[in-house]
């Protein structure tokens, strides 16, 4: 028989969130980057409009990433002292779609960089490359709270997407958000209900942040539990499409940590034989953690292993053909 | 569930007066509360006391779409003031409605096809509404075999088990429940339901309550859609608990929230 | 499953003639969607009918078997578009590639290896897919000798040939191999071999309508036992085929219910292992590769044992003591329940203390800790069993053991039960930094 192609008929679709902004929009940046928009579940070009393909952003630190594996820290051994050599390698080099700069210095058990250091480091970045830039504090809110303000100002009108707001400590970021026209990572804990009410939250501060909120739905790695933020993803993203503004914010996928402090990631070869070459292994195992999350409808990916991101960017061209019967 | 939002009706004395002295405020007011307050549609009926549906029809329709976006559900038992406010209307509308007899399901699906419209069917025949659930489910099948017949999409259905008033026709309440369930398997995908839902509390005395209880316990058994009053706040808050009851939509804190803001 | 009112009204003869004893077909078909009556009633049905409505009854996607005995390789049946709604049933199965024109034994000997052992599992590749490259039906021929002897494997036989599929079967035939492929050219020899050793068939099209139109000409053969191959190659059109089939397959499209397989063709192995990921994620049944690398093959196989997953059951991790670095007889000891989220949770944060530690996991059957501490799985008498099952004793040189912050009422008791000393940890793993910097360091 002729089989007659099945199309879902969709009331909502995705949210559009620009990130970084032009000399004409206040910003320094050579580009805006969009994600989102989508009225599809992902990549059926054939059933809705795919406007934006996923993002593939990198990982740097503001201070030599001590506990990265060997094998890793060797792609960037020439520049990791230096954060905007790093940021600058990452995008010519690698081809970071963008660079999410790790503010870990800051970290009060570490050097507890202040808030002045991280805004001088923040601008070192920027003049360093010209795509629109992620922002992490070092993840412990008590300080973050304190430079996540100053970090705001230092990049004013950039645009700059800032994480992280929690459902028990938002309204730092979401306040530098809107003080300096800064977009907004909201981060819940594997849980969508605690996703949409974050949503809800931050809306309530300011209602033009609804366009400007990225949701984290917080990943597992491949391996790990992966499959739950899997599900939350899938379940989001076809809410999204069926109406539910509260979840229709785009997806960040943060893979950097989950999957690098995984054995599967960065055990040598002679520590598990069984498990193959390591130096293909690693990057191999952020990749499929990056695919899968593809399929679960992420729109923005933030990595570390070149290799893993080539092999993702590559994923993404194929996947973005559009195919339409 | 769906509100169809049931203020724009003649049977209301300041929309009867908008509708003769053409004074587009009232409508366009009404249209704006109920769409705010969470309808997903508004229903629109000239009511009774006018003397040509047709043109009135098609004024309430127009200046209606000036003040709201959201879909109408045009609500007339002459075909000709439906078929009027169908060409007006710039998005897909509803058909309220049509009973399981022949020749009128064969004048409103004929429109609904060209018109791309959703259709209400009520689960009745010649002899009025049936007393018992097997009954109004043949009915229902009636009206499903037709749309299908027609080509119309079975989910662009709303079938109307027809809810009597709960101080004269107690006994029908447990069979309306039975029909809305058993409509759902005649077939796949299933027809939609929807309701008239003050009906079931006319000439009480506590109607908010009734209505609020039998809008919960409607979708329980699966009620897609209900004429109601949007601007109950409890009714809709009622109803957007009982969708997260039922796993229609994603909780989180402020569900009642944003099932009423949805559209907005 | 049953059919609905509509479904059977449309296969009835709308004559509306009364001898079922029911006023209209319209009500007949619902007495009989209600099970209250027989098809039979009716004397005017007609045999297309019958069958359609008996074929329309089975389920939405055909369940097919490859392989006998404990290696049979179950495929089809499956009900969900998305696995939160309920479980897929049968994990993708992945076949490697082995071409007759290159080194069989050696090849196979490879496959024979792919077995990884990761988090108490155990992962393998369970096919073999041997590939008639040289063209000829004698290779082919010895090259499933090889196959036969070297591995106890599921074999999928890729030839179009069917002569050289003839052949091949003659060695092969009673490990009931997956045969591809029939085609428009073949498809009326390789349907009758098929049917002939009782082994399932793939169909291949050149694109969805037209492998739909080749599945109902092999079914008029008399053929069922199939899998469904859309000739489509590139990945993006491959994502969108395995959907529409999925999804009409659901919907009850006779001509696509039927389990499918996706062939990769990207040549540099990362690409391949990224299709391959993309179409196991997407709903195909056999997956065929060139890939052997253990180091690739690790991490899809790992995305396939967290997607079969039963979304209903919490993922569990074995219980038991856990070593998180060097640990010595002087570490310390924390505890927690063996729901996977959880204890992973737990043992990133441990682990980043660098701080070597002992972990216990106690078995709450995948439950979270206040789950389980409500659900009396994580109370003292399970928590001191659990130091006695892995004779926590005898591994360190102290009695402390840390439990979660949001059971500290546990502590009086637990003391008292076990005999060893708890110290109350952090409510949340996040805590645990800033608890084992100020305990442990």
């Amino acid at each position: 028989m002729a089989v007659d192609i099945l199309k879902e008929k969709y009331r909502g679709q995705v949210r559009e969130v620009v990130l970084g902004a032009t000399k004409d929009e206040g910003g320094t940046r050579s580009h805006t980057i969009k994600v989102g928009g989508e009225k599809a579940l992902p990549f059926l070009h054939f059933e809705g409009e795919i406007p934006n393909r996923p993002v593939v952003a990198m990982e740097i630190w503001d201070m030599v990433p001590d506990e990265w594996p060997e094998s890793l820290k060797e792609y960037f051994k020439d520049v990791y002292n230096d954060p905007g050599a790093w940021a600058k390698k990452c995008v010519d080099e690698y081809g970071a779609d963008m660079v999410a700069v790790r503010f870990k210095s800051a970290d009060p058990d570490l050097n507890d960089t202040s808030a002045d250091e991280c805004a001088a480091t923040l601008k070192k970045v920027l003049e360093a490359v010209s795509v629109p830039l992620i922002v992490y504090g070092c993840g412990k809110a008590e300080k973050d709270n304190t430079i996540m303000g100053p970090i705001g100002e230092a990049g004013a009108g950039e645009n700059l997407l800032l994480g992280v707001a929690e459902q028990e400590n938002y309204k730092s970021v979401a306040s530098a958000a809107m003080a300096n026209k800064h977009s907004v990572i909201a981060q819940s804990p594997i849980d969508i209900n605690i996703a949409k009410q974050l949503n809800i939250l931050i809306a309530e501060m300011s209602t033009p942040l609804l366009d400007r909120i990225v949701i984290d739905p917080t990943i597992a790695a491949l391996g790990y539990g992966i499959e739950y933020c899997y599900s939350i993803m899938e379940r989001a993203r076809f809410g999204a499409l069926q109406g539910d503004k509260m979840l229709a914010m785009p997806m960040i996928g943060n893979i950097c940590h989950e999957v690098w402090s995984k054995k599967e990631a960065y055990l040598p070869a002679d520590e598990e034989p069984g498990w193959g070459d390591q130096a293909e292994r690693s990057p191999a195992w952020e990749a499929v953690t990056a695919m899968a999350l593809l399929q679960g409808g992420i729109n923005l990916l933030i990595m570390r292993h070149p290799e893993a991101v080539k092999m993702v960017k590559n994923n993404i061209d194929d996947l973005m053909k559009d195919n339409s019967y | 569930m769906i509100i169809i939002g049931e203020r724009i009706n003649g049977m209301f004395r300041d929309i009867a007066k908008a509708i003769r002295e053409k004074d587009p405020k009232p409508v366009q007011e009404w249209a704006r509360k109920q769409e705010e307050a969470g309808a997903g549609y508004l229903d629109i009926n000239v009511g009774p006391a006018v003397s040509d549906r047709v043109s009135a029809m098609k004024w309430l329709v127009e200046v209606t779409q000036e003040a709201s976006k959201i879909p109408l559900c045009l609500d007339s038992t002459d075909y000709d003031a439906i078929e009027a406010g169908l060409e007006v209307c710039k998005e897909p509308a509803m058909i309220n409605s049509v009973p399981a007899i022949p020749d009128k399901m064969d004048r409103v699906f004929t429109m609904a096809a060209k018109f791309n419209a959703e259709v209400i069917g009520l689960a009745m025949g010649e002899e009025g509404i049936p007393k018992d659930a097997e009954s109004r489910v043949a009915l229902a099948m009636e009206l499903v075999a037709n749309c299908d017949a027609y080509g119309i999409p079975i989910d662009s259905l709303y079938i109307d088990p027809l809810a009597l008033p709960c101080n004269v026709g107690q006994a029908h309440g447990p069979e309306v429940f039975e029909t809305l369930r058993q409509i759902k398997l005649l077939s796949d995908p299933p027809p939609k339901t929807a309701i008239g839902l003050s009906n079931i509390s006319q000439g009480t005395k506590e109607r908010e309550i009734i209505n609020r209880t039998f809008a919960a316990m409607c979708i329980a058994c699966g009620l897609d859609a209900a004429v109601a009053d949007a601007c109950d706040e409890e009714l809709v808050a009622t109803i957007a608990t009982a969708r997260v009851l039922m796993n229609l939509d994603i909780f989180c804190d402020s569900y009642a929230e944003v099932y009423r803001t949805r559209n907005l | 499953m049953g059919l609905t009112g509509l479904e059977i009204f449309k296969h009835l003869p709308k004559t509306n003639c009364k001898e079922c004893g029911f006023p209209t077909c319209l009500a007949f078909a619902m007495a009989l969607a209600n099970a209250k009556i027989s098809l039979d009633a009716c004397p005017y049905v007609s045999d297309e009918a019958k069958e359609a409505l008996s074929s329309a009854a089975a389920p939405p996607i055909r369940l097919v078997k490859v392989g006998t005995g404990d290696k049979v390789i179950e495929m089809g049946d499956e009900t969900e578009i998305f696995r939160h709604d309920k479980r897929f049933n049968h994990p993708t199965a992945v076949a490697i590639r082995v071409k007759d024109d290159e080194d069989v034994g050696a090849k196979v000997d490879t496959i024979n290896n792919l077995v990884f052992e990761r988090v108490g599992q155990q992962y393998e590749v369970e096919m073999v897919a041997l590939v008639n490259a040289s063209g000829d039906a004698g290779k082919f021929k010895a090259a499933a000798e090889t196959v036969a002897s070297k591995t106890d494997k599921n074999v999928l036989l890729m030839a179009e040939d069917t002569a050289a599929m003839e052949a091949a079967l003659g060695v092969l035939a009673e490990r009931k191999p997956l045969l591809y492929a029939a085609t428009k050219d073949n498809f009326e020899k390789m349907t009758e071999l098929a049917k002939e050793k009782g082994c399932a068939l793939v169909v291949k099209g050149d694109n969805l309508s037209d492998a739909a139109e080749l599945v109902d000409k092999v079914v008029a053969l008399g053929h069922k036992e199939l899998v469904i191959d859309t000739g489509s190659r590139e990945t993006s059109k491959v994502l969108a085929d395995m959907t529409q089939i999925r999804r009409q397959a659901l919907k009850k499209v006779r001509s696509l219910g039927y389990p499918t397989i996706a062939l990769t063709t990207e040549e540099d192995p990362r690409e391949e292992l990224m299709q391959a990921g993309v179409y196991m994620s997407k709903y195909t049944g056999v997956l065929v590769m060139n890939n052997d690398k253990k180091e690739h093959l690790l991490p899809l196989l790992s995305w396939r044992s967290n997607l079969f997953t039963d979304p209903q059951k919490p993922a569990q991790v074995e219980p038991g003591m856990h070593v998180i670095g060097e640990a010595t007889e002087t570490s310390p000891v924390y505890c927690t329940t063996n729901f996977s989220l959880t204890f992973y949770l737990v043992e990133g944060e441990v682990s980043s203390t660098r701080i070597p530690s002992y972990i216990i996991s106690v078995d709450t059957g995948g439950l979270s800790v206040l789950t389980s501490y409500a659900d009396n799985r994580f109370i003292a008498e399970t928590i001191t069993k659990a130091l006695k099952d892995c004779d926590a004793e005898s591994k360190v040189n102290h009695k402390k053991i840390v439990i979660p912050g949001a059971v500290a009422v546990l502590k009086g008791k637990l003391e008292e039960e076990s005999g060893w000393e708890v110290i109350v940890g952090p409510r949340e793993a996040a805590g645990i930094g800033k608890f084992a910097k100020t305990n442990f360091a």
